[in-house]
């Protein structure tokens, strides 16, 4: 298997329009990166670079400690899977899965081992004398990424596998990378704009915005230590709660509504006395009982928990519950913030987050 | 070739086409096109307006499609479309003997004989290499298929 590391990587396309900013990883061997991030941050073109489908600007771009750079695509000893899983339409399943192979002459007999393997491990077996026309979307997707394990490629690169399939398919198919991923033991990078699949699939996570690298870290690092303002909101599901607010001494102070702080969280903002600041809370970390007043107007039963969207002050805010709730409109709960994330009102960062590190 | 070597030629032949043969039958085709390119040719023009002339267009017709949907058959491994094509290779064969062979026997008080030696050559060797073709076709396609079907059945005796 291989490490892959990019060194100061910027993309600039000829219209001078700058798609990736400095982007700088380390990724180990075996490791599972998602990249993710909103449409257009530039992670699509980050994996196309490495890919070698586009050109790489500036920087450096090593595989096993050996610059290829300018390495062209069919070289490089990666296998891309695309969304829209480009399979020949006029070839059976089979046929898919063995055409690199039979392109670089492979030996027949080698081949048929490899295919009869890959569609050992997709479950694919039954299929391979379909066509892809035949077969499910989720199908599909696996003999995609069938096609790459027969090349046994040093890196494989996905991008956005899953978008095309239907929400249950979804979560089957990203089991089934995750399983595919602990059974080869491969370099896989992986790039998405849906958080859960990066939450769920990734060893470690890119997070980016407009071309920049946001945070790079494991799932709960990002989840539970938001490096700043956008990856707070952007991980998460719903999306966390962000109130302005004063720091006056042992409580945060925001239109109609005081929060209290605990010492260790008065001693991280001591810097900020008198100073505005944002509270992040995330909605499952909104437990009933407590002195905050939420004036309701409409709460969504998820079976365990409840969704209950209100009002705190003049701010809106959105609090998982635990339990079936069956709050009216203009009920009023009480509620109190267990863990709480402070970001600086102007930097955007988060505030106190290097202690922790 | 060592047996798991052979094995694995067997299995393969689950998931490939069987191209060769398949390929061969439309060869088949090719040469009997330009068998009836060239057999219609001639100066004398009132000879080929005969019954013959007519069954002869009509054949080449049921020929080709049959030689077509027998290559698409045989592609798949189905046995029964082998022995299709050896009759039609057969038939390719029997041909000679009729239109090529008559014209080129045939001679005219006007313009004496009416297919030359080089026409007639060339028409025979169009008709010989199409048999040929199709001969090849059923014996390769047929021997496939039977070999598949056997080994299909082992597979389905061991599961079973």
């Amino acid at each position: 298997m291989a490490q892959l590391r990019l060194e100061h990587v910027d993309k600039i396309y000829d219209n001078k329009v700058q798609a990736v900013f400095d982007f700088n990883l380390d990724v180990k061997d075996g490791e599972l990166i998602v990249l993710v991030g909103p449409s257009g941050c530039g992670k699509s073109t980050t994996l196309r670079m490495i890919a070698g489908l586009e050109d790489i600007s500036r920087g450096h771009l090593y595989l096993d400690g050996k610059n290829i750079t300018q390495t062209p695509a069919k070289d490089r000893d990666m296998a891309m899977v695309f969304q829209n899983y480009a399979l020949y339409g006029h070839m059976t399943v089979y046929e898919n899965m063995a055409f690199s192979l039979t392109l670089r002459k492979e030996d027949p007999n080698v081949i048929h081992k490899k295919v009869l393997a890959a569609a050992e491990i997709l479950d694919l077996t039954s299929q391979l004398n379909k066509k892809p026309s035949q077969l499910s979307g989720g199908q599909r997707q696996r003999v995609a990424m069938g096609r790459s394990i027969v090349r046994n490629p040093k890196v494989f690169l996905f991008d956005e596998p899953l978008s095309n399939l239907d929400a249950k398919l979804r979560g089957a198919t990203r089991r089934e990378i995750l399983l595919l991923h602990k059974r080869l033991g491969a370099t896989m990078l992986y790039v998405t704009h849906d958080q859960t699949e990066a939450l769920t699939l990734a060893d470690r996570i890119v997070c980016m915005s407009m071309g920049h690298v946001q945070q790079v870290g494991t799932p709960l690092e990002l989840y539970d230590s938001p490096a700043n303002l956008f990856v707070a909101s952007f991980i998460g599901l719903p999306p966390m709660n962000f109130f302005d607010v004063t720091v006056a001494g042992a409580e945060l102070r925001g239109k109609d509504f005081q929060v209290p702080l605990t010492e260790q969280e008065q001693k991280t903002l001591s810097a900020y006395q008198g100073k505005e600041i944002t509270l992040g809370i995330r909605p499952e970390n909104i437990v009933e009982g407590g002195s905050l007043s939420v004036k309701v107007f409409s709460n969504e039963n998820l079976g365990m928990n409840t969704l209950v969207h209100g009002h705190l002050g003049a701010a809106r805010i959105t609090a998982k519950l635990r339990g079936w709730k069956s709050y009216r409109q203009n009920d009023v709960v009480n509620v109190s913030f267990q863990r709480k994330h402070f970001f600086d009102k102007q930097t955007t960062n988060a505030i106190g987050r290097e202690q922790k590190a | 070739m060592n047996q798991e070597e052979l094995l694995i030629k067997k299995d393969r032949m689950r998931f490939i086409k069987n191209k060769l043969p398949a390929n061969l039958a439309l060869l088949g085709i090719l040469f009997d096109v330009f068998y009836f390119v060239s057999i219609y040719q001639s100066d004398v023009r009132d000879y080929y307006y005969t019954m013959m002339i007519g069954a002869s267009i009509l054949y080449n017709l049921v020929f080709m499609l049959a030689c077509f949907l027998s290559s698409e058959g045989i592609k798949n491994y189905k046995g029964g479309f082998a022995w299709l094509l050896a009759g039609l290779g057969v038939g390719q064969i029997v041909r000679i003997f009729i239109l090529p062979a008559q014209a080129h026997a045939t001679e005219l008080k006007k313009i004496g004989r009416v297919m030359g030696d080089r026409q007639y050559a060339f028409v025979v060797t169009c008709l010989a290499v199409s048999a040929l073709c199709c001969l090849a076709a059923a014996a390769i396609g047929g021997y496939r298929s039977s070999v598949l079907k056997k080994y299909q059945a082992s597979l389905e005796t061991k599961s079973a």
